[in-house]
């Protein structure tokens, strides 16, 4: 009688903690980077933290961002990869304009697909990050994700020393991306984004990307097959004209 | 559907307009402090990434005919604007504002357009609560 109580108890309990932890939320769908930035309620706007980089590295990046205000001043703004069709990698991919991402969880994996130069992303659930120096350098890294309660918790490393980070910043193989993406309320998303480098940063830069839901929007097509901007030998940007 | 359909016409409806994400990349080879118009008859439509264009004959006050070549956004942020692909078509006859490049060539950005239905688009969606969102 005693044992059949306790295991009475026993699956009670278990039954009471599985009612305990809900279900994680569904982002499957289409957001809209821009229109969550328009959102009225600064509350649900997260400001960013200072961008601090270290000494070696902040006097190049303001020098960099002069040339580039002067040069855009000219008419001729420095070209970034986006004007040769070279995809943005991450971070940047996440909020490109006014192309939305499309969010595909499926088992084990959470896919993000960006209309913008139709980049993909990976984030693989519940598996162990390796050592970055195992992860080959590309433009989305390695992801690994898991569920903290109402919010997905993705760490990126491998992202390309060439692949520009938040507004610009250089970057080193040292790079680590922590999201926090979670529904901040009913159709709003947010992505909290923390990048650490220390080999770059003073100390971690996190900013909060807000999107909100596109309902029934279907994605559409973007296969950069007829750039007519191109970039001069002094990195300048020109368009191509045509007679007729 | 319909409830989250509401809530997001709701939010549109309430946005203030802030700096969203970063921009595909600079535009700053046009002068958007300038705006010209330009009519005249399309010879070709671009419906294509990562740019459209809309190549256009204008004919000035003595017939003498300038070709120039207008950049738009993408496929993707015209139609959240309302545009369609086969919105224009060669001999159309159209009426566009533009930013010219800054460097005096032929080339320019749009601004607006009056289609030949009389249509006004603009180069991305339309203001708050407009377009496809």
């Amino acid at each position: 009688m005693k044992i059949a109580l306790r295991a009475a108890c026993v699956l009670l309990s278990g039954a009471f903690v599985q009612a305990q932890a809900p279900a994680p939320p569904d982002l499957t769908g289409v957001w809209s980077p821009s229109n969550g930035a328009r959102v009225a309620d600064t509350a649900l706007r997260p400001p960013p933290t200072p961008l601090v980089l270290k000494p070696a590295y902040a006097a190049p990046y303001e020098a960099r961002r002069k040339v580039e205000a002067e040069a855009a001043a000219r008419g001729e703004p420095i070209a970034g990869g986006a004007v040769a069709c070279v995809p943005y990698g991450m971070p940047r991919m996440m909020a490109v304009a006014l192309y939305p991402i499309e969010i595909l969880p499926t088992s084990g994996q959470i896919t993000i697909v960006t209309e913008a130069f139709s980049e993909v992303r990976r984030i693989y659930l519940n598996k162990p990050q390796p050592p970055i120096d195992d992860v080959p350098p590309g433009y989305y890294g390695h992801s690994v994700g898991r569920w903290e309660g109402d919010t997905l918790v993705v760490d990126t490393v491998g992202i390309k020393t060439s692949v520009p980070a938040y507004q610009n910043m250089p970057h080193s193989d040292r790079m680590r991306i922590t999201e926090r993406i979670r529904l901040a309320a009913a159709d709003l998303l947010h992505d909290q984004i923390t990048i650490d480098d220390p080999v770059v940063l003073e100390k971690p830069v996190t900013y909060t990307l807000v999107y909100r839901r596109m309902p029934g929007y279907e994605m559409v097509e973007f296969v950069c097959d007829n750039n007519r901007e191109f970039i001069d030998d002094k990195g300048g940007t020109h368009l191509k004209l045509r007679d007729r | 559907m319909r409830r989250w359909a509401r809530v997001a016409v709701c939010a549109i409806g309430t946005a203030i307009v802030a700096a969203p994400a970063i921009a595909h990349h600079s535009f700053a080879m046009f002068d958007t402090t300038r705006k010209v118009t330009l009519a005249g008859t399309v010879t070709m439509f671009e419906w294509t990434n990562p740019h459209a264009y809309i190549e256009l004959d204008v004919p000035d006050e003595k017939g003498l005919v300038k070709h120039w070549s207008i950049e738009l956004g993408s496929p993707s942020i015209l139609m959240q604007g309302g545009w369609k692909f086969k919105d224009l078509k060669y001999g159309d006859k159209v009426t566009a504002i533009v930013s010219p490049l800054k460097n005096g060539q032929a080339g320019a950005l749009l601004s607006t357009i009056t289609m030949p239905d009389g249509r006004v688009l603009g180069n991305g969606p339309l203001p708050a609560g407009g377009g496809r969102q």
